[in-house]
């Protein structure tokens, strides 16, 4: 499967595309679900609603005061997602905004496939959401009607009322006094029509309104996955094997530790999905006790084979598939690259790179397990619980549906809580011990368990041909994949037949620029790939990939003496396949021109001290199907004796279609502008002895308050449908950075982080 | 024999038998039940489980219960939802994911104890060890400043609530 095949699966699912509504008065509630794909017609909504039998996911529910309650099946991570789709909702429905609350529901099958990521929540959302609000409104129009004694024609919907000139009656009594009874058909409900964008009045630019999750993370009540407890749990920590793969527990010496009041001993996991080898859980009657017995427990080890894998390793390796033509397969293939390169009067050849980055959320890994009633109940904060929960089942040796993950919010996604690995070792602990268990990584230990974003290469080829224009360019890209690690089935195959994709590896060199030429061959490193589980890391495949693209469109403008704006703007003609389509890419290339345009007018008269440059790029988002337009800029200081860049100011100028929530799209934007700031300029975690080196925030150092840019940030104002926005602020950043530096001091940096001794060795080599 | 430790926690008395040595954190948390204060690197270098010890903002994960004897501890509890930065942190809609949020308003607390008017640079300077992975810093800053700028300048837990961010 292919991204494309995610984000089909959960249409016919969570999206809903081919389910009947059925709105419906239940208990002195209302009551509006989409059904499952096979009610039998026999029974009415109401009966359908009422008995639950065929477990219909009720999307959301209004009571006799008109209090609406939404159930959420995305994960809250920072984004305030479930404020987004409920106020997508309302807008079509038309009830009272100040009645509305949100539900974040746990696993059951009936909501259908559970993923957040992907920056997908809003764009799948968005014409479900709409269309199920516009159902609601049009039933409680029409028994609102009956009530009044008017036809329905006469009446029109409008903050919690079904008003008809002077009479109107509220939706909270319309539940009270009504029978309401509808089913819409799949067919039905995807005609239903819903507003335009310029007819929304609780969403779109102009609409501020406050997230409903931020007052309880204010006050110490929002509830985490670290904050649970059940009865009767024992602490968990886990001793980490000496390499991520391949290592096996010879013998265990605990004499040490059964001093510790509190010690209740160890376990040495076995793990039918293989996720884990050679761990060991300590366990405690409290967590204190657990990471001092960590450290009296010695553990022998046969040490798997990449014990000695290095940094180093991994791009040596990653070079050497880039430079074999051999190696990998196509992900891209226009004109014919071939051709050009024989006919090319001249060339230029870059190599980029990136150093394995870590996540570092900042709530550890955590899980509890419990074996309660016949069912494994897992309570942990997770992204795809979809992926997770059949891994957990696997596991625990049982059938999928006894196993339930409990959601709660997570103290950071960005990625690393997709796959819910750390759940397998919880429940392999409960398991063994026979006691519900909470398991708690250190930091240290979270670290080395984390699922980095691989160290990356990337060889570029761009060919001239003999008056000097640019003809084509050849991109080989290679990195540790993710998908490949956690997702195998989601690859899709190569255009050349010759292997599998991973699309969050290859996303980003499917560029918007119309090129006669050009190739890009995916690469799978597997130094990388038997080192670490490589992850999907905030923005993942682009923020590597479109680092070097955008750095070296840069260099081919100045090959071709032209100003690097203007050359990308000439290859942004939206011709062809980058003409884009219907509803998610309309007008293509020519949306991203358009923004390019935008902040090249912004940015013309910034005043430039010596040593000062600003650089450019474009991007577009995590993928071609999803694509939000944006051209960053970034205005940095380049101190020549020390080599250190400062980056003063940010400039993005967005379309990512109607924005849902502004304000909260502006956070999503501010933060990803400061990850991209963060990736480009500070954060490296090179692999060492088969671990990334730093193991705390020590040694990792990510960007914190003194660094912050100034940012300016526009939202263009537009009817399209919206696309996710929780990623691509950080695709941009680091080769508008780098391109700026090239201005400010004639260098060209290649690889991330630009630390400052790398920029002094550039400055005087 | 356990030795008891004594100390006051959100105003009242309270003892643990927990090893001396034990991080206050995890008292706080594990067995008060305290979960407003997190945990996060565990080497004091993130700050979400910051909490006020006899006013001072202190990075609970490596601070030894046994040093809090007969002192005054305060957790983000304590402040009951009153205190000017928490509906300046609503007003600015600051939190993403939420989890460094307590240890940020409790870090920014001690600076307007002290600073009632804090420069950007005072603000930066205080607030620098606190680490949001969400990378939510300009509205942190915000924040801080409407909350320095609002009526009510000094959180006194014990004063009725008056002003628009009371």
């Amino acid at each position: 499967m292919s991204i494309k095949d995610i984000s089909r699966e959960k249409k016919d699912t969570v999206n809903l595309s081919r389910r009947s509504f059925m709105v419906g008065s239940v208990k002195s509630s209302l009551l509006m679900a989409f059904g499952a794909s096979l009610i039998p017609s026999v029974l009415s909504a109401k009966e359908a609603l009422e008995t639950k039998t065929f477990s219909p996911n009720v999307w959301f529910e209004m009571d006799t005061d008109g209090r609406v309650t939404v159930n959420i099946a995305r994960a809250e991570m920072g984004q305030h997602v479930g404020t987004a789709i409920a106020r997508i909702l309302a807008d079509e429905l038309e009830c009272d905004w100040n009645k509305v609350s949100i539900v974040h529901v746990d696993t059951d099958p009936k909501w259908g496939y559970m993923v957040t990521g992907g920056s997908w929540s809003i764009f799948q959302s968005y014409k479900p959401m709409s269309q199920a609000g516009a159902a609601g409104r049009q039933t409680l129009i029409n028994a609102g009607a009956e009530l009044l004694g008017v036809p329905p024609s006469a009446c029109e919907a409008n903050a919690g009322f079904v008003v008809s000139g002077s009479k109107k009656v509220s939706y909270g009594d319309i539940v009270a006094n009504g029978n309401i009874d509808k089913t819409y058909t799949a067919d039905e409900l995807g005609a239903m029509p819903i507003k335009p964008g310029n007819k929304r009045h609780l969403i779109g630019l102009g609409n501020e309104y406050k997230a409903l999750d931020i007052p309880p993370k204010t006050n110490g009540t929002a509830v985490y996955g670290i904050d649970v407890e059940v009865d009767n749990m024992l602490y968990a920590r886990p001793i980490l094997p000496p390499t991520r793969y391949g290592s096996k527990v010879t013998g265990v010496d605990d004499s040490e530790a059964k001093g510790l009041s509190g010690y209740k001993g160890y376990k040495v996991l076995t793990d039918p999905t293989g996720t884990i080898e050679g761990w060991v859980a300590v366990l405690a009657t409290d967590y204190p006790t657990a990471i001092k017995a960590v450290d009296k427990v010695k553990v022998s080890y046969n040490t798997g084979k990449n014990a000695n894998a290095s940094e180093a390793d991994i791009q040596r390796e990653g070079e050497r598939i880039c430079r074999d033509r051999n190696e990998g397969t196509l992900f891209v293939d226009e004109g014919n690259i071939r051709d050009a390169q024989q006919q090319a009067a001249n060339s230029i050849e870059s190599l980029y790179t990136t150093a394995t980055a870590s996540h570092f959320q900042l709530e550890p890994l955590n899980a509890i397990a419990e074996f309660k009633d016949g069912k494994w109940h897992i309570h942990t904060g997770n992204q795809w619980q979809s992926l997770t929960l059949p891994a957990a089942a696997k596991a625990a040796e049982v059938p999928d549906s006894d196993v339930v993950i409990h959601q709660y919010y997570l103290g950071g996604g960005f990625g690393r809580r997709l796959f819910g690995d750390w759940v397998i070792p919880t429940l392999l602990t409960a398991k063994a011990v026979g006691q519900p268990v909470k398991m708690l990584f250190m930091r240290p230990d979270d670290t080395m368990f984390d699922q980095p974003r691989s160290a990356s290469t990337s060889l570029f080829n761009a060919y001239f041909d003999g008056a000097g224009k640019f003809m084509g360019m050849e991109h080989a890209l290679a990195a540790g994949w993710p998908t490949l690690a956690m997702a195998p089935g989601f690859m899709p195959d190569g255009i050349d037949g010759k292997g599998k994709v991973d699309p969050f590896s290859a996303s980003g060199s499917d560029h918007w620029y119309t090129m006669e030429h050009h190739r890009a061959r995916v690469v799978n490193n597997k130094v990388a790939q038997d080192t670490f589980t490589p992850g999907w890391l905030r923005s993942v495949g682009q923020g590597w990939i479109v680092w070097g693209l955008e750095s070296f469109i840069d260099e081919i403008a100045h090959k071709t003496k032209q100003n690097p704006v203007d050359f990308r703007l000439a290859m942004l003609d939206g011709k062809g396949k980058q003409a884009g389509k219907a509803p998610e890419s309309v007008g293509g290339a020519k949306r991203l021109a358009n923004t390019l345009e935008i902040l090249k007018k912004k940015t013309a008269n910034v005043n430039l001290g010596e040593n000062e440059g600003i650089g450019y790029s474009v991007t577009a988002g995590q993928e071609r199907t999803m694509p939000a337009w944006l051209a960053t800029a970034a205005h940095v200081h380049v101190d020549k004796n020390t080599g250190k860049i400062t980056l003063k100011k940010l400039w993005v100028v967005a379309d990512a279609g109607i924005i849902i929530h502004p304000d909260g799209a502006m956070a999503q934007m501010e933060g990803a502008l400061l990850w991209g700031t963060s990736l480009a300029l500070f954060e490296h975690n090179e692999i060492k002895d088969g671990y990334v080196a730093k193991k705390n925030l020590t040694t990792y150092q990510p960007l914190r308050m003194a660094d912050v840019p100034d940012m300016n940030i526009e939202f263009i104002e537009s009817d399209e449908f919206p696309v996710g926005l929780g990623e691509p602020g950080v695709i941009g950043v680091a080769p508008a950075v780098g391109n700026a530096v090239y201005q400010a001091v004639g260098v060209r940096m290649r690889h991330l982080p630009m630390l400052a001794n790398d920029v002094k060795k550039a400055l005087t080599a | 024999m356990k030795t008891m430790i004594e100390f006051t926690l959100n105003g009242k008395k309270v003892q643990t038998d927990a090893a001396p040595d034990t991080p206050l954190v995890w008292v706080i948390r594990d067995e008060f039940g305290l979960k407003g204060t997190k945990f996060g690197c565990g080497v004091a270098m993130c700050g979400v489980c910051t909490v006020h010890i006899d006013g001072n903002a202190i990075r609970s994960c490596s601070y030894p219960v046994s040093l809090a004897k007969g002192k005054d501890v305060n957790t983000i509890e304590s402040l009951n939802n009153e205190h000017p930065l928490q509906s300046a942190w609503v007003e600015e809609q600051v939190p993403q994911c939420g989890y460094c949020q307590s240890g940020q308003i409790m870090q920014a607390a001690t600076l307007l104890d002290k600073n009632p008017t804090p420069s950007d640079e005072d603000i930066v300077n205080h607030m620098n060890g606190n680490y949001c992975r969400c990378m939510a810093y300009t509205r942190i800053k915000k924040a801080i400043k409407r909350a320095a700028t609002s009526s009510v300048q000094y959180f006194d837990p014990n004063a009725t609530s008056e002003g628009e961010n009371a």
